[in-house]
């Protein structure tokens, strides 16, 4: 017996891999489809931009790129779906250069089908170098900071910015991150400086590290990975990739808490022993 | 005609007796410059009135100069626009507690230039009646001081003194007990190691640039660790994700084999670029991992997702590994899966622990008293408030907004 | 040339770090620009160093191809694959898409790096597993609280968990709120006195080892 459990406890990973795969894939194919709760963290994002007058303007940042885009595009469409159901003006933009592809598209399929035009209802201004100073430009003068948009038209004069400045003119922002560049950076040289209203969405692994942030009310409110976007798309009633997605997930999480009791079992059967597993 | 005489006069009577009382307008109508800002904006401040409803309406009426026409150029209700605890510190108050304060910024509807008197006045509305305000004036202009970080500043200045005082203590005193950091204490064994094997030593600066505390925290221990591996005669492997890292570590590793009485066996090419993307570097310095089996890996500076990629990898090649960051989002992942983790604020005592040297040793000192300074506020503070909140006693706020963050 | 090593860049140091301490405090337009220019210098500097790595780059690989060490073909990928992507940039002039088409750069984006970069990270999903199965046992207390707490939230954020034991979806919030945010908050603090403490060695020149060679104050 203590045989078994040395061989299960030192367990070639290839094998943990395979279960992983497995429960992902099988929930995929036969989902299972369970509700989903909505937190408060993530009813508050939903309920600003709810609480926002028709043509307001929100900023959506897209603070990562497509490693992230299975946890984050989803929040990106949730937001957008809803930002243009109200109505209002969307101002989006990346701080990552290799996710400026990836944006455009998202802008693009989510007008598309909620009917919007670019430059009058939404502008994607696309990538610019700087992290931080381009924040701060962009408090300065929004048009010196973006000349033109993504697709080369110049923003000065473009419908969907009239009347905003700079900054300080935004409504509410938001600010999908997926690490460095992202949402403590939007906080320290934007909404500090600037003053406007900010929420915060990350990828489940950075997500914890936000709540401090969350608590001190330095962002109003914080959309964490795929479960945050599910959270989302059930507050729009309309279901996504998120949505789809969290049974993959709930079955993912549930084979590493076997695993671990499983490994746990074995790390006593063995105790005692001379030398404890590593 | 008697009776119809007083039949009207009893209707007129009538009707002034049953009229509403008269909107009183506005009181202490003030505009001035917005205080500690950037220019380009005026405040108005105006006494609370009883009477403030979200029925009655205020109207901001501004014009360019005394002679120009007035433009609406605000609306709100009343009872909105207070100043409250926390909007402002007391020493740098525009409005009493309680006062209408309402911040009046350039517009493309309505202009505002330094250094330009504009004049304001306001409108009171409730149903048919109207009030106007007494007509003020104000300048807008830059401020050239902060005042409301005035806090901010004494806190800054005070911890640089209690900081070189430290220091000056630890020059005249150098034995300053330092408590063990497991993590360093190991950095030795790994490089022997490393030595014995014969491995390379594979050193990582993290995610950030050269402007990042954390990365300069990581060249610092990396001279360190240099110093150790030229003495040793070990290969020393820094890949890269920032060119300006690069660079600077490559004078600072060439530094270190110099000052070990080494200069012949520094190679330039021990500090390369990958690439400045996240995942693609992880996917190099994997292969790297993989392929050359480093005897000790040191993970330093700030990480993101990727940390778990490179830690999980550098356990499975059997590596003595070695982390030391200040992302707290990714310590349960180094904690994990490395030997030795640093947490935090020991990055940054590092170098002070490496080499020993009484002023770096001395700063550490300086930092514990910082340290102690905001738990006693954290307690005070907490305390406090508490007591200001359940015996309704506003003089707490002035201690509180000693401790407040201003903008 | 110590005085261009080593004295120069600790005044420059010193001036800019005073200065630039300073201006957070002055609101004025002028300390606004100047931050703003500072930075637009640093965007500079930062796409020149770029070639820095660049020559870096081709040269290590260069030096593994022409002696042909083990895996040399590996930085013969790199080569392709670095020329190829410069020349089809170039050639799709940096677009990805036109009038709505899909350029070659645009394809290249949209079937290689999304593809490659997804996959990076989707192996994050494996290597937690397996951490997790070697790393997360009950060696003492505080592991075995760590265990039971790790339990709670991955069954807290899930549907199957809320499902199965509702009650995990409160546990998890007051975790996430309330602990995990005051755990964080003390790490934040010592973070910053020891972030505070390094740049005020940096600036007033005391810490001086990320310039290369020791501390000859």
């Amino acid at each position: 017996m203590k045989d078994f459990a040395r061989r299960m406890v030192g367990i070639d990973r290839r094998i943990i891999f395979l279960l992983i795969t497995a429960a992902i894939l099988l929930p995929m194919l036969k989902p299972f489809g369970l509700p989903i709760k909505v937190s408060p963290e993530v009813k508050a994002v939903y309920d600003y931009i709810e609480a926002m007058p028709e043509r307001s303007v929100f900023l959506l940042s897209f603070d990562f790129d497509p490693s992230s885009k299975p946890e984050l595009e989803p929040q990106a469409v949730a937001l957008l779906r809803h930002a243009f159901r109200k109505n209002l003006r969307v101002i989006g933009m990346t701080h990552w250069l290799t996710g400026t592809g990836l944006a455009d598209g998202v802008f693009s399929a989510v007008a598309a089908e909620t009917g919007k035009e670019r430059g009058k209802d939404y502008a994607f201004l696309g990538w610019s170098p700087g992290g931080g100073a381009l924040i701060i430009s962009m408090g300065q003068d929004l048009y010196k900071a973006f000349p033109s948009d993504y697709s080369k038209t110049p923003t000065q004069g473009m419908p969907v910015l009239e009347g905003v400045r700079n900054l300080r003119d935004v409504n509410y922002m938001v600010s999908l991150a997926a690490g460095g560049s992202g949402i403590e950076m939007w906080y320290v040289f934007g909404k500090d400086k600037y003053r406007f209203e900010m929420a915060g969405g990350s990828t489940g692994v950075i997500a914890p590290g936000l709540y401090p942030f969350l608590r001190s009310g330095q962002i109003n409110g914080l959309i964490g990975g795929l479960q945050g976007a599910a959270e989302y798309e059930t507050l729009i009633g309309q279901k996504g990739m998120a949505t789809a997605g969290m049974d993959a997930q709930s079955a993912a999480h549930f084979v590493i808490i076997a695993l671990v009791l499983l490994c746990n079992v074995f790390y006593f059967m063995l105790r005692g022993e001379q030398g404890r597993p590593r | 005609m008697i009776p119809a005489a007083l039949l009207l006069l009893l209707f007129w009577g009538g009707t002034a007796v049953a009229a509403p009382p008269l909107l009183s307008p506005p009181e202490g109508f003030r505009v001035l410059d917005t205080p500690n800002d950037a220019g380009k904006s005026l405040s108005l401040v105006w006494k609370a009135s009883p009477s403030d409803s979200k029925n009655r309406l205020v109207q901001v009426w501004a014009a360019e100069s005394p002679q120009a026409a007035f433009n609406k150029v605000a609306e709100f209700p009343s009872n909105t626009r207070y100043v409250k605890p926390g909007d402002f510190p007391w020493w740098a108050q525009p409005a009493g507690k309680g006062d209408h304060y309402v911040k009046l910024s350039s517009s493309q509807a309505f202009p505002i230039e330094n250094g330009k008197r504009y004049t304001v006045k306001l409108l009171m509305r409730e149903g048919g009646r109207e009030a106007w305000s007494d007509v003020a004036g104000g300048t807008a202009a830059p401020n050239y001081f902060n005042t409301a970080q005035i806090n901010n500043l004494v806190f800054v200045l005070a911890f640089t003194g209690v900081l070189l005082g430290s220091i000056a203590a630890a020059r005249r005193n150098p034995h300053v007990p330092l408590r063990r950091i497991a993590g360093l204490d190991a950095v030795e064994e790994a490089i022997g190691r490393s030595t014995e094997m014969g491995r390379p030593i594979l050193y990582l600066t993290g995610a950030g640039d050269m402007s990042e505390v954390p990365t300069i925290a990581a060249t610092v221990i990396l001279g360190e660790v240099a110093k150790k591996v030229a003495h040793y005669d070990t290969t020393l492997k820094v890949p890269h994700r920032d060119p300006i890292v690069m660079a600077v570590c490559q004078e600072i590793v060439k530094e270190a084999y110099v000052e070990a009485g080494r200069p012949d066996a520094y190679k330039d090419e021990s500090n390369f670029f990958i690439t400045g993307d996240q995942f693609s570097y992880t996917a190099a310095v994997d292969g790297i991992m993989l392929r050359e089996k480093p005897a000790a890996n040191f993970f330093m500076g700030s990480y993101f997702a990727e940390s778990l990629l490179l830690t999980e990898t550098g356990a499975s090649t059997g590596a003595i590994q070695i982390a030391g960051t200040d992302s707290d989002h990714q310590l349960p992942f180094f904690v994990t899966t490395c030997d030795y983790t640093l947490i935090g604020e020991e990055l940054y005592a590092a170098s002070a622990y490496l080499s020993r040297e009484p002023v770096l040793v001395g700063t550490l000192r300086g930092q514990d008293f910082g340290k102690a300074f905001i738990m006693g506020v954290l307690v005070l503070g907490t305390a406090l408030a508490t007591v200001g909140v359940v015996a309704d006693v506003d003089g707490v706020n002035y201690v509180l907004d000693l401790f407040k963050d201003f903008k | 040339m110590i005085f261009l090593k080593r004295q120069l860049p600790l005044a420059i140091t010193f001036v800019m770090g005073i200065a630039f301490t300073f201006q957070y405090y002055i609101p004025h337009p002028v300390s606004e620009d100047a931050i703003t220019n500072v930075s637009k210098w640093m965007q500079i500097i930062s796409g020149f160093a770029l070639f820095l790595g660049l020559a870096s780059l081709f040269h290590v690989h260069a030096v593994k191809i022409t002696r042909q060490v083990p895996g040399w073909g590996f930085s013969l990928a790199l080569y392709v694959a670095m020329i190829g992507t410069i020349v089809i940039g170039f050639w799709s002039h940096g677009e990805t898409k036109v009038d709505g088409g899909q350029t070659a750069f645009g394809w290249l984006y949209d079937y290689t790096m999304v593809p490659l970069q997804g996959t990076m990270f989707s192996i994050l999903a494996f290597f937690i597993a397996s951490a997790a199965y070697r790393a997360f046992r009950a060696r003492s207390r505080e592991a075995s609280v760590l265990l039971v707490a790790a339990v709670v939230v991955m069954m807290g954020r899930v549907p199957l968990g809320q499902f199965l034991l509702p009650w995990t979806w409160d546990v998890t919030q007051w975790l996430l709120n309330v602990l995990n945010s005051a755990v964080r908050r003390a790490i934040l603090i010592g973070v910053s006195m020891g972030a505070v403490a390094l740049s005020l060695k940096i600036i007033l020149g005391i810490e001086r080892s990320y310039l290369g060679g020791g501390r000859d104050q």
